[in-house]
């Protein structure tokens, strides 16, 4: 590496301002070529906004981009690959009806006698590409059929395919197996020591962080607050610059011991909404007083389980007791009230009224409570007030404030909206889906307290996420799933999370151990 | 998605009146007619006396009601189009049990006539509603069905079975007896003592819509069904009532026609009362008082339209393009409201950056 790196993409006091939000605050920065750059950052923090503003999607309020040199005069997407830098979206832009040859080769299409749309040269280009790059893709494979890790290489391989030079990934791993995302670093690094590209990384994962990034800047409230060579800094420094205070992440406390079965699960059989098989005989339980983690890639039938389970989705058959009270049948209404809680996976369409405001999403389920009920019907305002507003504080929401909009929340404090109401109902067992997707580090740790707390007093929780990190965390007992099926039961820390990993893509098996189960 | 009614909405509703009002004078200046001498024959077609203004409220009651049945289902996430229809059927159902019960005392057969109007309109809305739960059937093109479905019932029926013996009307129920007309507030208008019953049910379907339990509920359902659904929510029983409710409604909407202004049923007793009514409901954003307000604005437009006609002598055709003007930009009135609040920012943002400009040379 030259001593005096070349810089290729150099922001200077970029300032961005939305209608009452400062998102980015005078942020001056160099990417160096050849570089890992990670920025870090909770939420909010406007690491997204600065890509964002890079890839063309929005000109700065203030400040200049400067691209090899070059002042950026116009803004958009366009000019942006005009320039060699491409982007690669968390939620992926691509059509799944297409195959991954027409998907790489959109907008810049190969034709034949000018009109005609040429697929035989659309799958030579792919091939052409993942020679020179060494990603492997099916070219004539449609983008629906294929995983979402090989997803993601085809959204790279597109960018490279319109020349991009300086590729920005915002949170690449969010969707990705310990294996997947081994395999992505390893695309990282051939990429730039080969091609002497340069890669911007947003991410929360902090070993991720580590692992792959050369240097590393983390944001917090708009501002770029530390700039450091990864090399130089730990993974606990970065995480305190990141929240503005030290964070601990120390091992949680675990008291109690388990005791009746709360949540228990037959030979349960469900459909996805394609109508195939999701859910392919599945048996378990949950005691109280313990956190029963299910570790499965996203589409394998977790989701579809724990819909299941909360009477949000048709069982095929099977059975689920909750409390020993069957429940295959009926309405979620009527299994909340056998004492079963539910954080869902998709907060946004599941998990809250985006137009209502936070003190009636708070108070939903409690509506015909006596304490809020009044003469001739009438929701007494100042009671659900005062109730919201202590909610709001023990569970330190933060943002709107009660008569904000929940849909003009960050994703952590919405999150921590559904927390608070789910967990408020006192309910003996919880099932809680991707409690911490997308959401900052300070709210995480907050929603892991709260759920440790509510394990220690004696809930029986089954969780199920996509984070590793946070199964292995909560988890008195992990359950792993691959296409519908268990794959495998491990009591906690009798797997590591590199070896789980084969259970969760189906290469290895492991039978339930009975005295364990029983 | 609910939007909140607040200053800058009436900002806006107010900027798109003056704009289409303002297109309406050059129309009229086109076609040759004086816009200011125009207008006022608008204002006082629909103001100059005690007989308009009670015109101008008893046009704004049915489409208050109307409106206000349209909300009930928007608020449970349910487009009622058929309105018109389940007006019409309790309109003829109601006319017919006055002409039935001829010589019961009043009040057996109004409370009877007003039951029997909102049976009819609710269990007309009840089918798409149940249809829509039960077997999640499009309910706007089954109600928008119905309405023919119910028109032509009730031509048939005002020309057959329950026809008036008088041979002069064509199509048309037996006359209400008098004994059963509600008592008029003003000599010569439409408007009777039902205008207050109407008020009481706005005011009663705002209370329990923004006020009670249930109203919450019904504005969760609406919002986001699956959210209210996880939440335990009965959302299926709050379509379907929230349908009934909109069809009686809307069945009531045609009693009081009968038994206020027309004493008869025919064809005539509705003049798409309740795709106008949609109109409001929509301008207003589906919330209530801003319904009731809307409705007044559009009745002045239409009563005072026939002023401007007899007064100012400006042609039918021409206040219909402006009524339709000014619906067009109320309808539009964000779009015209940020359009008109754009420019200023931009000749802002200009003045602020030749400022700049200025100030860069005098350092330079």
């Amino acid at each position: 590496m030259p001593n005096t790196p070349e810089t290729v993409i150099q922001l200077s006091h970029i300032t961005k301002e939305f209608p009452g939000v400062l998102a980015n605050d005078d942020v001056s920065l160099e990417i160096h070529r050849g570089e890992v750059f990670a920025l870090v950052g909770e939420n909010g923090a406007g690491k997204s906004t600065l890509m964002n503003i890079i890839y063309g999607i929005y000109p700065p309020t203030d400040g200049e981009v400067f691209v090899r040199g070059k002042k950026m005069e116009e803004y958009s997407p366009k000019n942006a690959i005009a320039n060699g830098i491409g982007m690669v979206h968390q939620h992926f832009m691509l059509v799944p009806s297409f195959t991954v040859a027409q998907n790489i080769v959109m907008s810049r299409e190969p034709r034949r006698a000018g009109i005609f749309f040429d697929n035989r040269r659309a799958e030579e280009i792919t091939r052409e590409l993942v020679k020179e790059y060494g990603l492997a893709v099916d070219p004539s494979a449609r983008v629906e059929d294929i995983s979402v890790g090989v997803q993601q290489r085809v959204e790279i391989l597109k960018a490279l395919y319109r020349g991009a030079d300086i590729l920005i990934l915002d949170e690449p791993t969010a969707v990705l197996t310990p294996q997947e995302t081994d395999e992505l670093f390893a695309v990282i690094r051939r990429i730039i020591s080969e091609k002497h590209m340069t890669v911007i990384l947003i991410t929360h994962k902090l070993g991720e962080v580590m692992a792959i990034s050369d240097r590393v800047g983390i944001m917090r409230h708009g501002r770029l607050v530390s700039l450091a060579e990864t090399k130089n800094i730990t993974e606990r420094e970065i995480a305190s610059e990141m929240v503005g205070r030290p964070v601990l992440f120390d091992e949680l406390e675990r008291t109690g011991t388990p005791g009746d079965v709360m949540i228990s699960v037959e030979d349960l059989h469900v459909r996805d909404n394609r109508g195939l098989t999701a859910v392919n005989g599945v048996s378990l339980e949950a005691r109280s007083g313990e956190v029963v983690g299910i570790a499965a890639i996203e589409g394998n039938g977790q989701s579809e389980l724990l819909e299941a389970i909360t009477g949000m989705r048709e069982c095929v058959s099977g059975s689920v007791r909750i409390h020993g009270t069957e429940a295959v049948g009926m309405t979620p209404g009527q299994i909340r009230a056998l004492g079963l809680a539910h954080v869902p996976d998709d907060r946004l369409a599941t998990g809250v009224d985006a137009v209502a405001d936070v003190a009636d999403n708070l108070i939903t389920g409690r509506q015909h409570s006596k304490e809020f009920k009044g003469f001739a019907g009438h929701l007494r305002r100042s009671t659900i007030e005062r109730w919201a507003s202590e909610v709001y504080q023990r569970f330190d929401i933060r943002g709107a404030g009660l008569h904000g909009a929940v849909g003009s929340m960050s994703g952590g404090n919405m999150q921590k909206v559904v927390v608070a109401r789910e967990f408020s109902y006192d309910t003996p067992a919880l099932v809680i889906s991707n409690p911490s997707r997308g959401i900052d580090i300070g709210a995480t740790e907050f929603i892991h307290e709260a759920i440790m707390e509510k394990r220690n007093n004696g809930c029986a929780i089954l969780l199920s996420s996509a984070d590793l990190d946070e199964i292995f965390r909560l988890s008195d007992r992990i359950i792993t799933m691959y296409e519908g099926e268990i794959t495998g039961h491990f009591k906690a820390g009798e797997i590591t999370k590199e070896e789980i990993g084969y259970y969760m893509t189906g290469s290895r098996r492991k039978e339930a151990d009975k005295v364990d189960a029983s | 998605m609910r939007v909140k009614i607040n200053y800058r909405y009436i900002a806006s509703l107010a900027a798109s009146l003056a704009v289409a009002l303002l297109i309406g004078a050059v129309i009229l200046m086109v076609s040759g007619f004086n816009p200011v001498e125009a207008y006022s024959a608008l204002l006082s077609g629909a103001f100059s006396n005690a007989r308009h203004i009670g015109d101008v409220l008893e046009y704004a009651m049915v489409l208050c009601l109307c409106g206000v049945a349209c909300n009930i289902g928007s608020r449970v996430g349910i487009f009622n189009v058929g309105g018109e229809g389940q007006l019409l059927l309790g309109a003829i159902v109601s006319a017919q049990i006055g002409v039935v019960l001829n010589g019961l005392t009043p009040w057996v057969v109004i409370p009877v006539a007003a039951l029997g109007a909102a049976l009819t309109g609710g269990l007309y809305a009840l089918l798409p509603g149940w249809l829509k739960v039960k077997h999640n059937v499009n309910e706007v093109i089954t109600t928008i069905m119905l309405n023919n479905i119910a028109e032509f019932v009730c031509e048939f029926l005002a020309k057959g079975p329950w026809k008036n013996p008088d041979n002069n009307i064509v199509a048309g129920t037996g006359n209400l007896p008098t004994e059963y007309w509600f008592t008029r507030l003003a000599t010569g208008s439409n408007l009777t003592t039902v205008f207050f019953v109407a008020t009481i049910m706005t005011v009663l379907t705002w209370y329990i819509m923004q006020k009670t339990a249930t109203g919450y509920e019904m504005r969760l359902t609406g919002d986001n069904p699956r959210f209210a659904r996880f939440a335990g929510i009965k959302t299926d029983k709050l379509v379907i009532i929230g349908m009934l409710v909109s069809g009686m409604l809307c069945g009531l909407a045609g009693m009081f026609r009968v038994y206020g202004a027309e004493h008869i049923y025919k064809a005539s007793i509705s003049n798409d009362y309740y795709f106008e009514a949609l109109t409001v409901a929509m301008i207003a954003k589906y919330q209530i008082p801003a319904t009731a307000v809307i409705s007044v604005i559009f009745a002045v437009l239409k009563i005072g339209a026939q002023g401007m006609e007899t007064a100012a002598g400006v042609p039918n055709q021409i206040y219909l393009i402006i009524q339709t003007v000014v619906i067009f930009c109320m309808a539009a009135e964000s779009g015209i409201f940020d359009g008109l609040k754009r420019r200023a920012e931009d000749k802002a943002a200009k003045a602020a950056a030749r400022l700049r400009e200025k100030e860069g040379a005098a350092h330079d």
